[in-house]
């Protein structure tokens, strides 16, 4: 992996470590109930009754950077489980269902108290439910209706008009649902639940998220990407998992004054850039190092991620009165946002024209079939917006179908033939 | 005048509901073939036949005719084809399109899921009798719901020639269990009627019972592949086939919701909860010498159920077999081989147990 070029993206991955050591002291000696949650559940909810939370995705990402994911994986084969069956969702279950695989980082996941996910992608249920039969837990599902009418360039509503964002009827089987989970939180941790700490809370996350824009700005505009795609991942990830707290908020703060000394020192993350790119879809854990391959040898950077612009567009909610009903419209419609059309297309269209992008690399998902989708209208608007597009066949965490040196050689070839003449 | 009709994409449509507001229901079921103008925006590998069909037909202009489509949010590549149709009006690479609705039937267990379904499908009555200029009464909604009870009555007398003794074929039977749900429910009852006043004359059939799981089946092709090898396929999973019957709707409650209810538990997809389907699977364990998991390339959900199923297989010693082709292409030469060993076990074990 590249060196890391910003202090913050030191302190970031330090902090990341101090706080799973800090779950494993509180969850193991302290033996306190802790949640293991799907990322696009409202973590908020959990932190405000003192259940410590992990994220499914985020324990698939460190098994897959400890590069144990193969061992699972063949493990899964081994069981039967077919390989268009989706391998990221499902890392971390095949790393407490086959223990015996690998060695997953800091000895595997002690038992939750609690599961709980979204049913968005259909398999969320099936992988849940037998996650949380193996650790012998209870696993709480929130239903995920779907979105008969979402206003097209949703990111101009979010903020002020969250409530016509979201159809009546979802917005409020949303909020029921999210209620009906803060009981069984209040039942678990034996605490009320305060809702004006949630509102305390969200504010502190629209100013965490309005720090990012900030960032987001800065990069957008600056006469060169300041900050590799690679950092403001580790940290955006960092503070997405603690969110609106005082650590969250106070990082947020400090990486943005970061950027902002490189972008007046006329700092860039690689110097004489040539070419702006922007990767679509979840990362590549198991090759973070693709990310800056063609720095020295092209000039090209990758200056985009949904994980930095997603923040400021898809979290704040101003107008907290009723802050269960912000929550909700918050997280009703993620994946929508993210993957289907018109939502993902037309954001990210819109993102690569404000990011003077060059060129677009989208990935093509093995095995995540239902992140596969959208695909073909994602691609398409942005060749029609004039952004040529490599498409990248990959699994985000499953590295061994993954050719390295031929992805690389297809993206020089993209590079030269279609973004730097 | 033909009669008009609405296009839907999977039986968790609510037929009692269509018919009430005076359409027709056509369900849209996969078949060999191209689909080339749908295959410029459903990506490889994700959509199941049915659904590349109904979007070649519907960007090809032919379902034009159609007063709805509606797609209920039963599968997950379901809902993405609601999206997509709509987008491609959007875009305005189809005109010829009439109004796609989403039916957003839940099927999780969730405290507030039955109220979400009775609104949605009440919302669905509504946009349909819009059109129609029909809005039905609560006992004519009762009325639509007796009709169809008797029509699954007669589905269930159906079933009862595969049970146990089969009498019938699978590839016989299961397109007359799929008529459930296009038939007008007096037409079906006669139709059936006919059928099993003949095959009850039947002598039983010989040869292994088979049970056919996995990704629910929309045609009798796989069936057919089955039967070539001298088993009998006695039950299916799914909406199609053992599953168009299912549970009377209740006749006395709130017709609303008791369709609600109904369909949410019983119409069989990627989102029914997987322990229904495991507990429906074990109780069809008894009456079957092998069974069939068809797990489609596009599969993303039956898949996980296999290791608990292949589990419970070898405790009960049933033989099994994997199909990981499509439903409408035929088997591959390994495929029937694996098919063939399975039947021959599986006879062996009849003999044995008969003596
Ligand atoms: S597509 Fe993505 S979100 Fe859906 S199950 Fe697969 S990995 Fe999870
Ligand atoms: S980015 Fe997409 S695939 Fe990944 S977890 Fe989120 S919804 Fe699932």
């Amino acid at each position: 992996m590249a060196e890391k070029q910003l202090d913050t993206t030191t302190a970031a991955s330090a902090f990341q470590k101090q706080w799973f050591g800090d779950l494993r002291r509180r969850v193991f000696d302290e033996r306190q109930p802790y949640a293991l949650l799907q990322a696009d559940v409202p973590f908020e909810l959990f932190d405000l009754a003192g259940i410590p939370a992990v994220s499914n995705q985020w324990w698939a990402s460190m098994i897959a950077a400890k590069r144990q994911a193969p061992q699972f994986f063949d493990a899964m084969d081994a069981d039967g489980l077919h390989g268009d069956l989706c391998r990221y969702c499902s890392l971390g279950y095949a790393s407490t269902r086959y223990p015996g695989a690998g060695e997953p980082p800091w000895g595997g996941l002690p038992t939750p108290r609690l599961l709980c996910a979204r049913l968005t992608c259909d398999c969320i249920h099936r992988v849940f439910e037998l996650w949380a039969d193996a650790f012998g837990a209870e696993l709480f599902e929130i239903d995920h209706p779907g979105a008969g009418d979402l206003p097209v360039r949703w990111w101009e509503l979010g903020r002020h008009q969250w409530r016509e964002l979201v159809e009546p009827h979802r917005l409020a089987f949303m909020v029921s649902t999210l209620e009906s989970l803060v009981e069984r939180l209040e039942a678990i941790s034996g605490r009320a639940f305060d809702r004006n700490a949630l509102r305390e809370r969200l504010e502190l996350v629209n100013q965490q998220e309005e720090v990012f824009d900030q960032v987001r700005q800065l990069i957008a505009t600056a006469p060169e990407c300041p900050v590799r795609m690679t950092e403001q991942i580790t940290n955006v990830m960092a503070t997405q998992w603690v969110r609106g707290s005082e650590w969250a908020l106070a990082h947020a703060r400090a990486f943005r004054d970061e950027v902002q000394q490189r972008v007046d020192a006329g700092v860039a993350a690689c110097p004489g850039e040539r070419a702006r790119l922007m990767w679509v879809g979840a990362g590549l854990w198991h090759d973070t190092a693709f990310y800056t391959a063609f720095e020295s040898s092209h000039r090209a950077v990758f200056v985009w991620s949904m994980y930095l612009a997603f923040g400021p567009d898809g979290y704040i909610r101003y107008g907290l009165d009723d802050p269960m009903a912000a929550l909700a419209s918050r997280t009703a419609s993620f994946n929508e946002y993210l993957h289907n059309p018109p939502w993902a297309a037309e954001w990210i269209v819109h993102q690569a024209r404000e990011h003077r992008i060059s060129g677009a690399l989208v990935l093509r998902p093995r095995s995540m079939k239902p992140a596969g989708t959208g695909r073909l209208f994602i691609e398409r608007a942005l060749e029609e917006a004039g952004i040529p597009v490599l498409p990248i066949e990959a699994d985000v965490v499953d590295a061994r179908a993954w050719d390295g040196d031929a992805a690389r050689a297809g993206v020089r070839s993209f590079l030269e033939t279609r973004v730097l003449q | 005048m033909k009669e008009p009709f609405v296009i839907a994409s999977w039986p968790s449509v609510p037929v009692e509901i269509v018919r009430a507001a005076g359409f027709r229901a056509v369900f849209v079921r996969g078949a060999p073939g191209p689909t080339p103008t749908a295959d410029r925006h459903l990506e490889q590998g994700i959509f199941p036949g049915r659904l590349r069909h109904l979007v070649e037909s519907a960007l090809t202009g032919r379902l034009s005719d159609a007063a709805r489509i509606v797609i209920p949010r039963t599968s997950d590549t379901d809902y993405k084809c609601f999206l997509y149709l709509r987008e491609c009006v959007r875009r305005g690479v189809t005109s010829a399109l009439p109004a796609v609705i989403l039916f957003d039937l839940l099927q999780s267990c969730g405290a507030h899921v039955g109220a979400y379904d009775a609104a949605r499908t009440r919302a669905l009555l509504d946009e349909l009798a819009s059109i129609s200029g029909r809005t039905p009464s609560a006992d004519d909604l009762r009325q639509e719901i007796v009709r169809a009870n008797a029509a699954r009555a007669a589905a269930r007398r159906l079933l009862a020639f595969r049970r146990i003794v089969p009498r019938v074929t699978g590839t016989e039977v299961f397109p007359l269990l799929a008529a459930f749900w296009e038939l007008e429910p007096e037409r079906y009852v006669a139709a059936v009627d006919g059928a099993a006043s003949a095959f009850a004359k039947r002598s039983a059939l010989r040869g292994p019972r088979v049970l056919l799981t996995g990704a629910p089946v929309d045609g009798p092709e796989l069936h057919r592949a089955i039967e070539s090898h001298g088993a009998i396929v006695v039950a299916e999973v799914g909406p199609w086939g053992s599953g168009a019957a299912g549970d009377e709707v209740r006749q006395h409650d709130d017709p609303i919701v008791a369709l609600a209810d109904k369909y949410r538990a019983d119409a069989v997809g990627a989102r029914t909860p997987a322990a229904s389907i495991r507990h429906w699977t074990a109780g069809m364990l008894d009456d079957v010498d092998a069974v069939v998991v068809s797990l489609p390339p596009e599969d993303a959900v039956f898949g996980w159920d296999y290791p608990a199923l292949r589990d419970m297989l070898q405790a009960r010693g049933i033989p099994h077999v994997c199909l990981r082709g499509d439903q409408y292409q035929a088997p591959t030469a390994e495929e029937h081989a694996q098919l063939d060993a399975m039947i021959s076990t599986a006879s062996t074990l009849q003999e044995a147990r008969h003596g």
